[in-house]
């Protein structure tokens, strides 16, 4: 188990700097630059400017030192916010979108799991209708149609829920960008729980459990373990998607998180904000790539022992 | 990591073919929706009365509707507002039928030359002077009504939105089917290579791609779009440049199998070279599930051109794409709601009728190959 998890983290590290070079590259290959502006800036100014931020080294050494500063935890001044480092503009908006997130992922294992279960439950039934509906909305019904609708109908018409905006993390506030969110999350969740537990059902130990008697809600209890499985590998993803999905969220309830950093930045060329948000949500997915490996190979000893 | 994502992947794949087209009529009606939507895009615009980026600036947001405009309502402010500009006073006013008859009283003589703002509005064709009276001063004209109607409303720049979400549909189902070709490209060369090739080739070519799938996908397109530029034509390039990453999978995943059988061992054997049997052998034995992957890789494509656009790095003004509409529509959401709902409508049928189309593809050439 020990050697199966320290492969699985020095895999990850390489991972994650080749992550870190291919968008540090990629940006400085666009054309234009932070300070481009409708004037043309002085040419001392310009040379000024690029010789402080050390946009004047070979883009090597630049790659060089960028890394250097990420391992000390320095993301460096952003360029677009003049008086403000990376790091102080991520100490506020990081922890916004970390809860979002983390309340829709949650909220999506726990309505999704339920509802697959119910779905598997009833074989022809109501459930697997259910389940099916669920899973076509949040495929035909992509997020940035979804929030605006939700803000129309508990905003504007119920006048029961704020339309955008954070105060400070209100209940209120979170619970339409939190339920935009979870629905494709629900909707996949739903899908594979449901699709795992018939499988689960199925097999022969479940049978033989079955043939003593035991009651439906202790063969689930067992189905479950094998049936959690797809569910558990889908998680690494459902994180990455969480977080795309969070740009749109964050963007039409105006929530100040990473999202908004992220398309601003990179519309303004803000190199060191783009890089820094790539870094943490590349950290934040391979990290949880990595737990979820780990939990896979403790639930799931073929895998350990491969 | 190798491990979760292929199992997720692979599982996300299973869900798609299980969660959705249930039932043995779904791919027909897939095919029915979505040759309806493509042939509304394609010629729609073609017997519309309305040019996409055609201006009527007389109907601003007008909402959707059965009935022709202009109603009373706007025939009053209509002629408000040119009686205005000449300057002039309305006397009186009459609607019937399909013309007007306005009496206008100036202070000094009406030039005739003034009633051109009648043929400039959208409400009204070239008017007639009936007669004048008191010297020019006053002045009777009868000016013929323009029928138009517009079955989904106009937008904020008073542009009919039946035919721009047309417009859009082209551009959208444009980008999607280029794009997945791109992708296609990309996917099955290097796909077919990596499993042709095996050994540490594939291990590296691979490990590449899960590096990749850890990239935000939106950041990749958002830098990839700025260094190509804003130009209609590249976004499909872009997209294309990181949609590929299932189909190389697939293609790897199927060419392993298939190397191992028995005809392409043959070929081998007869000398055949490596791009000859994966032209001639493997490729046209992966099709089935080529082909089902790319119809759900589709939709993927048309959201994540959706979700660009709706950013505002997609396709630009005056052109459109669904993803451009609703993002429209996202902002007018409190007077007109409509504006949201028309586009989402057409996206979300096209993704459903793709989805379901590629999920009933894909159980069938699955329980073919199986």
């Amino acid at each position: 188990m020990l050697r199966h998890a320290l492969a699985r983290i020095g895999a990850a590290i390489p991972t994650l700097l080749i992550i870190v070079a291919l968008a540090f590259f990629l940006m400085r290959l666009a054309p234009g630059g932070p300070f481009d502006s409708e004037r043309a800036l002085d040419p001392d100014i310009a040379r000024n400017l690029r010789r402080i931020y050390r946009l004047d080294l070979p883009l090597i050494q630049q790659f060089w030192l960028y890394l250097q500063s990420l391992l000390r935890g320095d993301f460096g001044p952003s360029f677009h916010w003049r008086d403000f480092s990376v790091n102080e503009l991520f100490a506020k908006a990081l922890p916004i979108s970390m809860q979002l997130g983390a309340e829709a992922l949650l909220l999506g294992l726990i309505a999704g799991g339920a509802l697959g279960i119910a779905g598997a439950a009833s074989q022809r039934g109501i459930g697997a209708a259910l389940v099916d509906g669920v899973a076509l909305f949040g495929i035909v019904l992509p997020a940035f149609v979804v929030a605006p609708l939700l803000q129309l109908f508990f905003g504007l018409t119920l006048h029961a829920l704020p339309v955008g905006g954070w105060s400070d993390g209100a209940w209120k506030n979170q619970v339409l960008p939190v339920a935009t969110l979870a629905l494709p999350q629900i909707a996949v969740v739903a899908g594979l729980m449901q699709a795992g537990m018939r499988d689960a059902l199925a097999m022969p130990h479940i049978r033989t459990l079955r043939a003593f008697g035991l009651p439906a809600w202790h063969i689930n209890a067992h189905a479950l373990r094998a049936a959690i499985l797809p569910v558990l590998s889908y998680l690494g993803l459902a994180a990455a998607n969480v977080l795309t999905g969070s740009v749109v969220v964050e963007t039409i309830f105006g929530i100040p998180g990473m999202g908004r950093y992220f398309v601003d930045g990179a519309l303004g060329r803000d190199y060191t904000l783009v890089m820094g948000a790539v870094v943490i949500v590349a950290g934040l997915v391979v990290g949880f790539n990595l737990l979820v490996d780990l939990a896979y190979a403790w639930l799931d000893p073929r895998v350990r022992h491969e | 990591m190798n491990e979760a994502f292929r199992n997720a992947r692979s599982f996300a794949e299973r869900l798609s073919a299980l969660g959705l087209g249930a039932g043995g009529g779904s791919v027909q009606i897939s095919l029915a929706i979505l040759a309806l939507i493509a042939l509304l895009c394609l010629f729609g615009p073609l017997v519309s009365s309305h040019a996409y980026d055609r201006v009527y600036r007389d109907y601003v947001l007008a909402e959707p509707s059965l009935s022709a405009h202009p109603d009373a309502a706007e025939v009053a402010l209509a002629i408000e507002t040119i009686a205005r500009r000449m300057p002039a006073r309305i006397e009186a006013l009459r609607v019937d039928g399909d013309s007007l008859h306005a009496t206008l009283f100036s202070d000094r003589p009406i030039d005739a030359r003034a009633l051109r703002a009648f043929e400039r509005s959208d409400v009204f064709s070239a008017p007639r002077i009936v007669e004048t009276q008191d010297g020019g001063r006053r002045m009777r004209i009868d000016a013929p009504l323009k029928r138009t109607v517009f079955l989904f409303g106009t937008d904020a720049n008073g542009r009919d939105l039946l035919t721009r979400t047309l417009i859009a549909g082209r551009a959208s189902l444009a980008v999607g089917l280029l794009a997945s070709m791109v992708a296609l490209f990309i996917g099955v060369a290097y796909g077919a290579i990596a499993g042709y090739a095996g050994g540490r080739v594939d291990a590296a070519m691979m490990r590449i791609v899960e590096i990749i799938y850890a990239l935000p996908f939106i950041f990749f397109v958002i830098v990839l779009v700025m260094a190509f530029g804003r130009h209609f034509a590249l976004i499909f390039i872009a997209i294309g440049a990181v949609e590929w990453l299932d189909m190389a999978r697939i293609v790897r995943g199927q060419t392993l199998s298939i190397k191992r059988r028995d005809y392409v061992v043959a070929a081998q054997a007869l000398g055949a070279t490596a791009p000859a049997i994966i032209w001639r052998h493997i490729l046209p034995n992966a099709a089935g599930p080529i082909v089902a992957y790319l119809t759900l890789l589709v939709p993927q494509v048309i959201l994540l051109e959706s979700f660009v656009s709706f950013l505002g790095l997609g396709v630009q003004e005056p052109l459109t794409s669904w993803g451009v509409l609703i993002a429209d529509g996202a902002r007018n959401i409190q007077g007109a709601a409509y504006l949201l709902v028309f586009p989402a409508i057409f996206l979300g049928a096209t993704l459903g009728a793709l989805q379901s189309l590629g999920a009933g593809l894909l159980r069938r050439f699955d329980a073919k190959s199986d």
